[in-house]
């Protein structure tokens, strides 16, 4: 990437298609605010998947953040969203 | 499912991932914990499935409200869970309506006179 600095997120066009995926009804249309914010969401969740690993894995004095330590913190994620 | 649908979400599934082996990488050098090949893989198909129940909730939420449009309310409803991610929700949909009144005035052709005295504000 150009700038490092840079925040990366979801593209607008692969959240807006991956949601649109999901609809069970054809005719649901999004509007490209929603999209912006399910894009910000969904970095959110990304961001405490990782950070939450990461604390669990410094917990256990661990260097490198392996599979146990998200399935540590997965539930509560998923009770958070 | 038929091929084609079977193929545009292995396609999109493909991207969920490098977008969050890119956010794993930047958070594991700034932590300097890093993340195994099998987390990154873990993350992404668990947002993957959360996506899932996001897009089912939304079509659910603007149906609800008569509409067939999703729009900024029902994200706001996604974000209810927790006060922390509803706040930053309520902030952006702020940021976001601010911007476009900014390119209103753009159109006016006002725009750097005001946009520095906001500055100046902030």
């Amino acid at each position: 990437m150009a700038d490092p600095d840079a925040d990366i997120i979801f593209k607008k066009n692969t959240v807006s298609k991956l949601l649109s995926s999901f609809f069970k009804e054809d005719k649901t249309r999004l509007s490209s605010d929603a999209v912006l914010l399910m894009a910000e969401i969904l970095k959110v969740f990304v961001q405490e998947a990782a950070v939450r690993s990461q604390k669990q894995a410094e917990s256990e004095d661990c260097d490198q953040v392996d599979i146990e330590h998200f399935e540590k913190i997965l539930p509560q994620l998923l009770l958070d969203f | 499912m038929s091929v084609d649908q079977e193929e545009t979400h292995q396609r999109l599934k493909a991207a969920v991932h490098y977008t969050i082996g890119q956010l794993c990488q930047k958070l594991g050098e700034d932590h300097r914990r890093k993340f195994s090949r099998q987390v990154v893989a873990a993350i992404a198909e668990t947002t993957f499935r959360q996506c899932d129940i996001f897009a089912k909730d939304l079509e659910a939420f603007a149906r609800h409200a008569k509409r067939s449009t999703v729009s900024t309310e029902d994200v706001k409803l996604i974000a209810r869970r927790s006060t922390a991610l509803s706040i930053h929700i309520q902030n952006k949909i702020e940021e976001l309506s601010q911007e476009q009144k900014d390119s209103k005035k753009k159109s006016a052709g006002k725009r750097k006179s005001r946009d520095t005295e906001e500055d100046s504000r902030e």
